[in-house]
C-alpha cells in the first residue's frame, strides 16, 4: 500500500514530484480524498480549498512539464494548510466563532501569502478555539477536534486543528498561531513538532489579532528539518506590519551540527512544580539526559518571575482581546442579530449571541481590567511583571544557548475533563512566560508518556532572534527519539 | 439676558480650546496608504486597515511625525522624544475598530506657548484693560500702546486618526434625531489628525478666535494643512466655564462644538458666556455637558449630558512599537522651519519700518506676505528700495485684501496683479505721475485687464499732470470765475479751499497733482 501523501514530508513529496512519480495535481487530490475520508473523525478542517489547490498545483505541473520546478519556491507541491485566524482571500475566515461564520475574507494574510509564493497547495483552513481562546479546541463554535492519538481527548488548542491535520497523516505542514502556548500545547498532546518563533519573526498581517503583543505565528509539522523549511518560508520583515523584523537565517542549516558544546538550561523550578504529571517529568528528564549523552552541558538557571508570568497573562491578554474584538460590532460585516432599530441593542444582541462564553469572559475581563481606577491596579503592575520577566530570560541567556522545559504539565486530557477556566489555564503554566518575554520556544516530541500512552513533548526555548538554537536541539533530539510519527491509529493506509 | 460688556463686570469666563487639524497636505493617511483625498466618492479610499478589518494592522505614517514636530516647534513645545501611541476604545460606527488610535498621557509635543497680540476693537473684551499703563502686566497679559499681548500656554499637540464620516438621512438637517437610516463614508476614517490643547489662559471670545486665527497662520505657513474650516479640516471646540471676579476656582465647564468659523467661534462662547452668567445670577447650575452652537438661532442647545467622565481605558498600542525620537531627526526636522508669522512681521519692522499693525496684517495670510516679500526683492537693489515698504504695505492690507475677500475662491498668485506690476503702480504714485484716487483706478485696471499700469495709464490718458505752468492757467481761471467765493476765502471762510482744490481738478478731468494746486492756490489767495 502506497504511503498517503500527507504522511510524507516535504522533502519527500518535492522528491517524488520531481521524479514524476506523481503529479502535483495528484498530490491535491489524494490530498482531499484523504481528508473526506478521515476528517470527519478528527474534525480537524472547517473548510477545505479544492479549487484553490488545484490552481496552485496546475502552475506546478506546468513548471514540471517545463523543467523549471526546481526554480519554483520552498513549498512548490507540498499541501500546507491554515488556522482559520488567517485569512485567505475567498475563504471564510471565521476564527471558530458563530460572530464570523460567513466571513469571507477580502485579503489574504502576510503568512499565508508566503507559503502560496513557496509554491504551496493551500488545503483548507484548521478549527481552532473561538478566537483563539482556549488549550483544547472545545470552545469551537463548529465543535470540537480530536486528537487523533486517542479520539476521546482533545488535541489541546487553541491551534488544535493545526496539530491534529499534521498527527492524523492529513498534511505534512500547518500553520497555527500562539499567544500563550497555542502552538506549543497542541504540538506536544498531539506528538508532532510546533514552533512559537521569537514576537516578530514572523508577520502578524491578516492573522486576527487576540493579544496583538503576544500573538505569534508558526508551522507545525512531524519533522524539525520541516518545521525549518516552514521557518524560511515565514520569517521576515513585512512592511505591513511594523513589529516585524527582517530575517536573513537559514533555519535549516544548523539541523546536522549536534549540541555538542552547547549549553542548555533547565529550570528547577518548573521541574518541580505543583501539577506536573509523573510520566512529563521523567521524559522532559530522560530528554535532558540524552542531550547530556550528546555532549550538551546542562545548566541549572533561575527565572525568578516566571511564576508571576500566569497572572501577568491573564491581566494583559484579555485587555487587548477585549479591544481587538471590538471590531465584531455587526455593523459592517459578521453576525448582526436582525430586528433592531438602535445601535445599542443591535450591539449588545449580537455580541451576546455572536461569540461564545469563553471569548465573553474575556472582553468582560479585559473590559473591566482597563477601566478607570482599575487600570492602575492591575494593568500597570502586569507591565512590569514582563519586564521582569523578560530580564529573567535575558540574563539566563548569559548562561545558556537554550532552555528545556515541559511544554504542559500532562499530556491530552479528556473531552469536558476540565470544566473550570482557570484550572484550564493551568495547560499554558510553562508556555506563557515565553510569550510574556516575547522569546522563540518550540515543542519537539520525546515519545509516550508511561502511564497515559500519550505523546509527551519538551520545550525548548530560544534567545530573542536565536530561533536556530532550538531548532539545533530539537534535531539533536529527533536523532534520538526519531521523527514524529502519524498517530498509529491513522498511519497505515489511510484507515481510522 | 445681559450683554458679555456686563457680564464681564462681575464673571471672569475661563476658556480653553481643542483644536484639531487634519494633515490634509500628506499623500496618505495615518496607519495605511491610502490616499488622502476630500470629497472622493464615498468609500473609495479604503482597506483592510482603515476598514478595521479582522487582522488588519496598522503602519504609522512617518511624515505625519515629521509634520505634529513641525507643529511642535513652531508653537514653543517641547519635544517629547520618548512617546507612544495608545487605543481609546469606545463603540462607533464611525471608528471601525471601534478604538482609535491616539497618545496617551506624553504626546508628541508638550507644553508650548504662543503670545497674542490683541489690539484694535478686539481689545475692548477685555475687562479693565484701562486699568494697565504700556509695559504694565497683569496675569498672563502685558498692556501695549494700542492693546496688551497674552501669553497662551499650549498643554500638548497630540497624535491621532481621524474617524469616518456619519451621514444621517430622514432626520432634520442630517442629524441622527428622526433619521430613517445612518451610512458611513470611511474615506475620512485614518486621516492624520494633531489635537492642540490649550490652558485654560483664554479669557475673552476675542482671544479665543484671535488664538485660532494666529494658530491657523502657523499651520499654514509650515504648509501642515490646508486649515479649511469649512471643510472640517481644522476644527476647534471650545470648553468655556465662569467665576465670579475675584476668585481662582474654576467653575463648572460646557464644551462647545460646530465652531466652525472665526465668526461662529467668537458667537459661540460669547452666547455660552452670557447663557451660563444668566443660569448662575438665577440661582440655577451648569452641568457638565456638550452644548452645540447653532448660528442660525443664534444660541447653544445640549447635545449630551456627562454625568460621569467617560471611561476610554485608553492603553498602550501593542501594534505599534513606542517612538524613540533621535536629536537628529529632530534637529533635520527644525531645519525645514520657515520664517514664522512672528518673525516675519518682526522683520517687517526691522528691516523696512512698517508698523506692528501693519506687518501683523500682513502676515496674516501666507499669500499676501509672500506677495509682499517678492515685490520688495524687486526692489531691493535700488538704493532707497524700501520706501516701497509703506505703500505696498497700505496697498496690500486694503486694496489687494479686499479684493481676495471679495472673490475668496481666487488664489493671489493666479490673479493678473503681479509684484512687478505692483510695484510699478507705487512707482507711478510716488514718481507723481498719478494720483493716488487713480491709482485706485489703475490697480482695478490691471485685475480687469490684466495690462501693464504704464499701459493702462497711457491708454486712460490719466497721466497727472504736475507742470506749474499748465496748472496756473488753469488756477488763474477758477479764481476770476469765483471772485464771490474769493472775497469769502479772504473774510475767513477757509473752508472753501476744498471747493476750488475740486474745481481746479474738475477742469483738468482729475490728472492735476493736487499737492501742486493745493500749494498754487495758497499763494494765490493768501
Amino acid at each position: 500500500m502506497t504511503t498517503p501523501f500527507g504522511c510524507m514530508g516535504i522533502a519527500q513529496i518535492k522528491a517524488g514530484l520531481a521524479a514524476k512519480e506523481f503529479s502535483a495535481a495528484e498530490v491535491a487530490k489524494g490530498t482531499f480524498a484523504r481528508i473526506a475520508a478521515v476528517d470527519e473523525t478528527v474534525h480537524s478542517f472547517l473548510e477545505t480549498t479544492e479549487q484553490m489547490a488545484a490552481e496552485a498545483a496546475a502552475r506546478v505541473d506546468a513548471a514540471i512539464a517545463e523543467g523549471t520546478f526546481g526554480e519554483m519556491g520552498l513549498l512548490a507541491g507540498v499541501p500546507v494548510a491554515f488556522k482559520d485566524n488567517m485569512n485567505l482571500l475567498g475563504t471564510r475566515t471565521t476564527c471558530s466563532s458563530r460572530m464570523l461564520e460567513n466571513y469571507v475574507s477580502p485579503y489574504t494574510a502576510t503568512c499565508v501569502e508566503n507559503c502560496l509564493q513557496a509554491g504551496c497547495l493551500p488545503i483548507g483552513k484548521l478549527n481552532m478555539d473561538e478566537f483563539a481562546f482556549g488549550s483544547s479546541t472545545e470552545t469551537s463554535a463548529f465543535g470540537p477536534t480530536r486528537n487523533p492519538w486517542d479520539l476521546e481527548r482533545v488535541p489541546g488548542g487553541s491551534s488544535g486543528g493545526s496539530a491534529a491535520a499534521v498527527a492524523a497523516g492529513l498534511v505534512c505542514a500547518t500553520l497555527g498561531s500562539d499567544t500563550g502556548g497555542s502552538i506549543r500545547q497542541p504540538g506536544a498532546f498531539c506528538g508532532v513538532v510546533g514552533v512559537k518563533p521569537t514576537y516578530g519573526t514572523v508577520s502578524r498581517y491578516g492573522v486576527v489579532a487576540f493579544g496583538s503583543s503576544l500573538d505569534q505565528v508558526g508551522p507545525f509539522a512531524r519533522s524539525v528539518e520541516d518545521a525549518a523549511l516552514m521557518m524560511n518560508v515565514l520569517a521576515g520583515r513585512d512592511p505591513l506590519d511594523c513589529t516585524s523584523q527582517p530575517c536573513s537565517a537559514d533555519f535549516t542549516a544548523v539541523l546536522a551540527e549536534g549540541v555538542r558544546g552547547m549549553r542548555i538550561g533547565v529550570v528547577p523550578e518548573f521541574m518541580e512544580a505543583e501539577g506536573l504529571t509523573a510520566e512529563v517529568r521523567e521524559g522532559v528528564a530522560a530528554a535532558v539526559e540524552q542531550l547530556r549523552q550528546l555532549g550538551a552541558e546542562i545548566v541549572e538557571v533561575d527565572l525568578p518571575h516566571a511564576r508571576a508570568a500566569m497572572s501577568a497573562y491573564y491581566v494583559l491578554g484579555p485587555c487587548e482581546a477585549f479591544s481587538n474584538l471590538a471590531r465584531f460590532d455587526s455593523v459592517r460585516y459578521g453576525y448582526c442579530d436582525p430586528g433592531h432599530t438602535d445601535l445599542g441593542s443591535q450591539y449588545e444582541a449580537s455580541r451576546a449571541v455572536g461569540f461564545g462564553a469563553e471569548a465573553k469572559r474575556r472582553i468582560m475581563l479585559g473590559s473591566y481590567l482597563l477601566s478607570a481606577g482599575v487600570y492602575d491596579k492591575y494593568y500597570y503592575p502586569a507591565q512590569q511583571v514582563r519586564t521582569l520577566i523578560t530580564q529573567d530570560y535575558k540574563r539566563a541567556y548569559e548562561q545558556v544557548d537554550c532552555i528545556l522545559s515541559p511544554v504542559a504539565p500532562r499530556t491530552a486530557f479528556k473531552f469536558g475533563e476540565i470544566g473550570d477556566p482557570t484550572e484550564m489555564y493551568l495547560s499554558d503554566m510553562f508556555t506563557i512566560s515565553i510569550n510574556i518575554a516575547g522569546n522563540g520556544g518550540m515543542s519537539v516530541p520525546v515519545g509516550l508518556g508511561s502511564q497515559t500512552n500519550l505523546p509527551v513533548g519538551v520545550q525548548l526555548i530560544s534567545p530573542w532572534f536565536k530561533d536556530a538554537n532550538m531548532l539545533q536541539v530539537a534535531a539533536a533530539l529527533e536523532t534520538v527519539y526519531g521523527k514524529a510519527p502519524v498517530a498509529p491509529a491513522f498511519a497505515e493506509g489511510g484507515e481510522a | 439676558m445681559k450683554t458679555l460688556e456686563e457680564v464681564f463686570e462681575t464673571w471672569e469666563a475661563v476658556i480653553g480650546l481643542e483644536i484639531h487639524a487634519e494633515l490634509t497636505t500628506l499623500n496618505t493617511k495615518m496607519f495605511c496608504g491610502c490616499k488622502l483625498e476630500f470629497g472622493a466618492e464615498p468609500n473609495t479610499h479604503t482597506c483592510p486597515v482603515c476598514l478595521g478589518l479582522p487582522g488588519a494592522l496598522p503602519v504609522p505614517n512617518r511624515a505625519a511625525i515629521e509634520s505634529i514636530v513641525l507643529a511642535g516647534l513652531a508653537t514653543n513645545c517641547d519635544i517629547e522624544k520618548h512617546s507612544m501611541f495608545y487605543r481609546k476604545n469606545y463603540m462607533y460606527p464611525d471608528m471601525a475598530k471601534n478604538f482609535q488610535t491616539t497618545q496617551g498621557p506624553i504626546a508628541f509635543c508638550m507644553r508650548g506657548h504662543l503670545e497674542l497680540d490683541v489690539d484694535g476693537p478686539a481689545a475692548k473684551e477685555r475687562y479693565q484693560l484701562d486699568k494697565l499703563a504700556p509695559g504694565e502686566a497683569s496675569g498672563n497679559i502685558t498692556r501695549t500702546e494700542d492693546g496688551y499681548v497674552a501669553h497662551v500656554g499650549i498643554t500638548r499637540i497630540h497624535m491621532e486618526e481621524d474617524a469616518g464620516k456619519m451621514v444621517h438621512i430622514g432626520g432634520g438637517e442630517g442629524r441622527i434625531a428622526g433619521a430613517k437610516e445612518s451610512l458611513v463614508d470611511y474615506n475620512r476614517a485614518g486621516t492624520p489628525l494633531i489635537e492642540l490643547v490649550t490652558e485654560p489662559d483664554l479669557r475673552t471670545p476675542e482671544e479665543a478666535r484671535l488664538f485660532m486665527q494666529k494658530l491657523r497662520q502657523i499651520y499654514l505657513a509650515i504648509g501642515i494643512s490646508d486649515c479649511s474650516m469649512e471643510e472640517g479640516s481644522l476644527r476647534c471646540d471650545g470648553n468655556v466655564s465662569l467665576r465670579r471676579r475675584g476668585t481662582t476656582a474654576f467653575g463648572t465647564k460646557t464644551e462647545l462644538k460646530n465652531m466652525n468659523s472665526f465668526k461662529n467661534l467668537h458667537d459661540g462662547l460669547a452666547y455660552e458666556i452670557c447663557r451660563q452668567a444668566q443660569v448662575l445670577e438665577e440661582g440655577g447650575v451648569i452641568y457638565q455637558e456638550t452644548r452645540h452652537w447653532d448660528p442660525s438661532a443664534k444660541r447653544t442647545i445640549v447635545m449630551r449630558v456627562k454625568e460621569t467622565a467617560d471611561d476610554y481605558r485608553l492603553f498602550p498600542e501593542p501594534d505599534l512599537a513606542p517612538y524613540d525620537l533621535s536629536d537628529e531627526f529632530i534637529e533635520r526636522v527644525r531645519a525645514k522651519l520657515p520664517e514664522l508669522p512672528d518673525q516675519k512681521a518682526a522683520r517687517y519692522g526691522a528691516t523696512f519700518g512698517l508698523s506692528a499693525y501693519d506687518a501683523r496684517h500682513l502676515v496674516d495670510n501666507r499669500a499676501t506676505a509672500d506677495f509682499f516679500d517678492e515685490c520688495m526683492a524687486l526692489v531691493a537693489a535700488e538704493a532707497d528700495g524700501s520706501k516701497f515698504a509703506k505703500p505696498l504695505a497700505n496697498l496690500i492690507i486694503n486694496d489687494v485684501t479686499a479684493y481676495l475677500n471679495a472673490k475668496p475662491e481666487v488664489e493671489l498668485s493666479a490673479t493678473p496683479l503681479t509684484p512687478a506690476r505692483a510695484v510699478e503702480l507705487i512707482r507711478l504714485v510716488a514718481g507723481e505721475s498719478i494720483s493716488s484716487k487713480q491709482a485706485k483706478q489703475v490697480f482695478a485696471a490691471i485685475l480687469e485687464e490684466d495690462k501693464d499700469p504704464e499701459a493702462i495709464v497711457e491708454e486712460k490718458g490719466m497721466k497727472q499732470v504736475s507742470d506749474t505752468g499748465a496748472i496756473e492757467a488753469v488756477v488763474d481761471e477758477v479764481l476770476a470765475a469765483n471772485p464771490d467765493k474769493v472775497a469769502q476765502y479772504r473774510d475767513g471762510k477757509t473752508g472753501l479751499m476744498g471747493f476750488f482744490v475740486g474745481q481746479c481738478m474738475k477742469a483738468m478731468r482729475g490728472q492735476g497733482n493736487p499737492k501742486v494746486i493745493n500749494d498754487l492756490l495758497a499763494s494765490k489767495l493768501a
